[in-house]
């Protein structure tokens, strides 16, 4: 077995792989429109794009994930088809996602040989030589780890390490990484990229999907930027600076803005927030007004999420005071929170927020049930009347109030869930990522929604990774890195450009 | 280079384990009773545990096994009265003990292949499909037996010697079998893929499925050995009773299932160990002894055993959340 | 990643045929009625509907609560068990102190406090519910023997307790009262109240229903301690019925109870089912059980064809899911 290891792929003359004309459609949305990609061996291909520019869509073709629906991948001179993840492995393409792909009761040895156990003669688990060729593995990439611990107990930066080393023993030629940095240290970063280097040297495409321009200024031998579905560019990184990156990434102006009136003749936030802490939010402290808009930007794992969760109950704090309307978020439960009058709207709908199995009117009614019950009976034709209200209102398309809500589209279940919030009568309300999932038509109506709830004197609090969205809606922006405010701005004053940087600090 | 785990993390490797604190209930409760009673800890009455423990070790094993994959088999109480049957009434009629072992455990396998075949091909919840397979079959075996129990008529020495044979006049031979048993699937859950397979299907069915592992066929042959394991069993039990008894092996299934999250195997599946079952066997095995020992009423062991799971469930809950 | 949209089922309201499940269970109660009689008009005899329907009152009793749990995605084994110990418990109380109304509310209130003890196992000691409620099973098992070794017969003969079962309100038995009272009850409760909704909304998504400001945890308290009571309740008919206090009794009762729900169109993960879907899912077994004597075929068929019976429906259940993701 350490044979095989010996030799390890030697640089090969021309591109390692060739993606050419690719397309992919997904109902109501183009993701990819003729994309070209082309990876050298032992250089670092950098991927970028905002959200939705189409770079997990890309990356997911590769892996076997999607099939695409135009276009060709060619390695060497021979047209591949990745119909199955097992197809990708096998033509030498591996694929290290955010979500880490490992048994996490294996340890990391196991987990390396896992598609196929080496065994000796009587067909037993060869364990000695499964650990021996695992740290050999390991010594290669230059990184030190314990092959005989448990994936499930490493950290996330070393888990992805044991990903990478999958890669090798798999003979990969190509190694694609989807945004790795989003949870690393950047003690851990540079350990990452140590490793890549390391791989570059054995000859290995890498291909870098970030949003972090600075990561790709240390590690990146080539940019691709890709924009609503298309490559923009691909430059040497040499040919580009910071500017010119966000330029290629950000494009079209943002001139959607919502002629709101902005009436904030209150005087006292409706929400305040003071020093909140928990394990991963340090000393957060801001204010939200009746009938404004603040806007939260970050990049994946700035900490947006744990802090909706927080301030509405939802998660416990260790430290800091939440305050709604003059009242203070105590005890610190959802109970009490959605009594005071504040709500969210979850990231992941269909695992926090939505009951898939049951119907529209059931889902929308849900906080506000109480206000059609009386001595404990439920008001059914109230509850329905004040539902297809909302139905006609938000335009939700659904065959009726009794569908059930698992087979309505991303962005009419979203409408069902603020209908949900909006039926209890909230003062705050929290959203993240009110947009994930969404085909483009809807964007702009749930855009709508928002900006008229503000309108309506609702204090909104919006966690989202896309500008137009933040940039259009926002009032004021804070900005999140690493657990932190690090700066929170009026929508006249922020640039883009600022905002990147800020997120980046 | 990796280092050797220092003697310091194997000792905080050793303390979380689930294993160790097993054993060290498995001596806390030996030592308890040992102290309150004189004929406890003589080798007569060690020997004779075991014995008593051989069947839920057996089926254990198998069950241990299917929870290990994700998913459950509650049918092994009546598969065990259920295979006394055709091993009885093929003996009393030829006179041949292995043919009527055979028919046994062809009957086992055949319950298996049902189970397997609607709970991982068809996709049926596996508590449903072995819920209905457990009506099923301990109605058909009262509707076979009208309800009686066949004695053996053969009498055959070596029937009678499957259970209550005796190695060196001490050791029983269904506890040897058990060892023999519980050892050779320790085995292949250590070091044969298949083994390997099973906790991956359990674990982390998703990546399992990326891995390339049929994880419908690992699941599918998990139920065959529960179900022959269960026969195995089922033929230990008829020997001892020296018949088959139509009201054999029920509610057996509850109590093999609480033996098996005791030893630390996951309802949610790819988390444990059979070596873990069997000591949760042997704990509640020698809880139950040590009960008779001080005379006290068999319904006390019943008591104990259920809180004693609800105890070392939460306080593995407990770990689990604070980690 | 934009979701793909789920076409359009093509069926005019496909939630419609959900709710028609009922309606399937409904006509092959028919059938099978049909059936049974032509094979043996005994079957409408008033005696054999009414011996069929006393048989569902107990199962119906413990059922409802049964569904309530099921539908917020627990389960409680140890219902047979309770119910025997809560007859005995009902039968002891009625003995010392010569009144059938305080052994009731014993039996009655046993139930209840052996459903809070099930529900804080969940809900504090966050030990799942199947093995949880298989560990009180043992313990109630083994306890109710402590309590007592032989089965404890009505001493003084008082007519009081015997009443609870054989008694009439008119045509209608007692037991079976008793079952529709409740059985309506809990309907009533599931279908048009904050609390029904709540059920669902708590077995659907469980952290949903937290950040919509519900408390799973008491919910689920409350469901536990309801089941134990109407456990409790059925135990008391029980003994009423068998006029003693039998600690052997309920042997497996709970599977059929369970048996009965699931085939009644719950699901065990939570979320779905319906109080109707149980009762027909009560009555269908009941029906075949009865069917099966009648017709004079063996009477161990009454453990088979549950059986069969409740993998298909569950199966059947699995076909309908695909068939509308199509």
């Amino acid at each position: 077995m350490s044979a095989e290891f010996a030799q390890m792929a030697s640089p090969a003359a021309g591109p390692a792989l060739e993606m050419t004309g690719i397309s992919k459609r997904f109902p109501g949305v183009t993701a990819l429109e003729k994309v070209d990609l082309t990876l050298a061996p032992g250089k670092v291909h950098a991927l970028m794009g905002e959200n939705g520019a189409g770079k997990s869509t890309l990356i997911k073709i590769l892996a076997g994930v999607y099939r695409k629906d135009a276009g060709s991948i060619c390695i060497g001179d021979a047209e591949i088809d990745v119909r199955t993840p097992r197809d990708a492995l096998r033509l030498g393409i591996k694929v290290v996602f955010q979500e880490i792909a490992l048994i996490s009761e294996f340890t990391v040895a196991e987990n390396i040989f896992l598609e196929s156990y080496p065994t000796n003669r009587l067909g037993s688990i060869d364990w000695h030589g499964i650990h021996r060729d695992a740290a050999a593995l390991f010594a290669r990439i230059g990184f030190d780890v314990d092959v005989a611990a448990k994936v499930g107990d490493l950290p996330l930066s070393q888990q992805q390490m044991v990903e990478i080393a999958r890669a090798l023993a798999h003979r990969a030629k190509i190694v694609v990484m989807d945004e790795p940095t989003s949870s690393l240290t950047p003690r851990e970063v540079e350990l990452l990229f140590k490793v890549i280097r390391r791989l570059t040297d054995l000859g290995i495409a890498v291909l870098y999907v970030t949003h972090k321009l600075e990561e790709v200024f240390e590690i990146a031998d080539t940019v691709t930027v890709l924009r609503d579905g298309r490559r923009i560019s691909t430059k040497p990184i040499g040919e580009h600076t910071e500017d010119s990156l966000i330029q290629d990434m950000i494009g079209r102006r943002i001139d959607t803005l919502f002629p709101r009136s902005r009436n904030k003749a209150e005087s006292a936030p409706v929400l305040a927030v003071e020093g909140l802490s928990t394990a991963r939010l340090r000393g957060i402290s801001f204010e939200v007004r009746a009938g404004e808009i603040l806007g939260f930007f970050g990049l994946m794992g700035a900490g947006r999420t744990e802090l909706a969760k927080a301030i509405v109950g939802f998660d416990p704090i260790h430290a800091g005071r939440i305050v709604i309307d003059g009242k203070p978020l105590s005890p610190h439960d959802t109970r009490t929170g959605v009594g005071l009058g504040i709500g969210l709207l979850t990231e992941d709908r269909k695992a926090d927020s939505l009951m898939l199995e049951l119907s529209v009117s059931h889902n929308a009614s849900l906080a506000a049930l109480g206000e059609f019950t009386n001595a404990g009976f439920v008001n059914e034709s109230r509850e329905r009347g004040a539902v297809q209200g909302f139905v006609d209102r938000f335009r939700i398309k659904t065959p009726s109030l009794d569908q059930e809500v698992e087979y309505l589209s991303g962005g009419n279940q979203q409408k069902v869930l603020l209908a949900r919030w909006l039926m209890r009568g909230l003062k705050v309300i929290v959203v993240d990522e009110p947009t994930r999932g969404i085909d483009v038509g809807a964007k702009s109506e749930i855009f709508a929604v928002l900006d008229r709830l503000a309108g309506d004197g609702l204090a909104v609090v919006m966690m989202t990774s896309e500008m137009p969205e933040l940039l259009g809606l926002s009032d004021r922006i804070a900005v999140m890195a690493e657990g932190r405010i690090t700066t929170i701005v009026n929508r006249s004053e922020a640039t883009q450009e600022a905002l990147l940087n800020a997120a980046i600090a | 280079m990796p280092q050797s785990p220092s003697l310091s993390a194997m000792a905080k490797a050793l303390s979380r384990s689930n294993e160790a604190v097993l054993l060290l209930c498995l001596a806390l409760v030996i030592a308890f009773f040992s102290l309150a009673s004189s004929s406890f800890l003589t080798i007569l009455n060690i020997a004779n545990v075991f014995g008593q423990a051989s069947l839920a070790v057996i089926a254990g094993v198998g069950v241990g096994i299917v929870v290990l994959a994700g998913e459950i088999d509650i049918s092994i109480g009546s598969i065990v009265g259920a295979v006394g049957v055709p091993l009885v009434v093929i003996m009393n009629k030829g006179g041949s003990l292995e043919l009527g072992i055979a028919a046994a455990l062809a009957l086992a396998l055949m319950i298996g292949l049902v189970n397997g075949y609607l709970s991982a091909y068809l996709g049926i919840n596996s508590l449903i499909v072995t819920l209905g397979s457990m009506f099923v079959v301990r109605g058909f075996l009262y509707l076979y037996t009208a309800q009686r129990v066949i004695p053996d008529e053969q009498g055959l020495e070596s029937f009678y010697q499957i259970d209550n044979g005796r190695l060196w006049a001490t050791v029983p031979y269904p506890a040897l079998m058990a060892f023999a048993l519980l050892i050779s699937f320790m085995y292949v859950m250590r070091c044969r893929p298949f083994g390997r397979h099973i906790y991956a299907v359990g674990g982390n069915p998703d990546v399992a499925r990326l891995a390339g592992f049929d994880v419908k066929a690992v699941k599918f042959v998990c139920f065959i050995i529960s179900a022959l394991l269960a026969g195995v069993a089922g033929i230990l039990l008829s020997s001892r009773l020296g018949s088959a008894v139509h009201v054999a092996g029920l509610g057996f299934e509850f109590q093999v299932v609480a033996a098996v999250v005791l030893g630390g195997v996951s309802l949610a599946g790819g988390v444990g160990s059979l070596f873990g079952v069997a000591l949760g066997v042997l704990i509640l095995s020698f809880l139950s002894n040590g009960f008779g020992m001080l005379n006290l009423a068999t319904e006390w062991q019943l008591v104990v055993t259920g809180i004693v799971i609800i105890a070392t469930v939460a306080l593995d809950e407990f770990k689990r959340r604070r980690s | 990643m934009p979701d793909t949209v789920q076409p359009a089922m093509g069926t005019p309201t496909r939630a419609g045929l959900r709710a028609n499940g009922p309606a399937v269970l409904f006509v092959l109660l028919a059938i099978l009625c049909l059936a049974i009689s032509l094979g043996s008009p005994r079957f409408y005899a008033a005696e054999n509907i009414a011996g069929i329907l006393r048989q569902c009152a107990l199962v119906l009793i413990i059922g409802s609560g049964m569904t309530f749990l099921l539908i917020a995605a627990e389960v409680d084994l140890s219902v047979g068990a309770a119910l025997a110990f809560a007859g005995v418990v009902a039968m002891d109380v009625t003995n010392q102190t010569g009144s059938a109304l305080l052994g009731a509310l014993a039996g009655i209130l046993f139930g209840g406090f052996v459903g809070l003890v099930n529900g804080i196992i969940v809900t504090r000691l966050k030990v799942k519910s199947l093995i949880a409620t298989i560990a009180t099973m043992m313990v109630l098992q083994g306890s109710v023997f402590l309590y007592s070794r032989q089965a404890i017969q009505n001493r003084d003969q008082l007519p009081a307790f015997s009443a609870i079962s054989t008694g009439y309100l008119g045509p209608v038995p007692m037991p079976v009262l008793i079952a529709a009272v409740t059985f309506a009850c809990a309907y009533v409760v599931l279908r048009h109240t904050l609390f029904g909704r709540y059920i669902y909304a708590v077995g659907a998504n469980p952290r949903a229903a937290r950040l919509s400001g519900l408390d799973p945890d008491r919910l689920k308290l409350f469901l536990f301690i309801i089941t134990g009571l109407l456990t409790g309740l059925s135990g008391l008919v029980l003994a009423s019925l068998m006029n003693a206090g039998q600690p052997t009794a309920g042997r497996g009762f709970e599977l059929t109870v369970i048996a009965a729900v699931i085939l009644g169109g719950t699901s065990l993960k939570g979320g779905r089912g319906t109080l109707l879907g149980t009762l027909l899912g009560v009555l269908i077994l009941q029906v075949i059980n009865n069917g099966i004597i009648i017709l004079g075929w063996d009477q161990e068929l009454q453990l088979v064809v549950p059986g069969f019976v409740i993998v298909l429906a569950a199966y059947l259940d699995i076909v309908r899911r695909r068939a509308d993701v199509r």
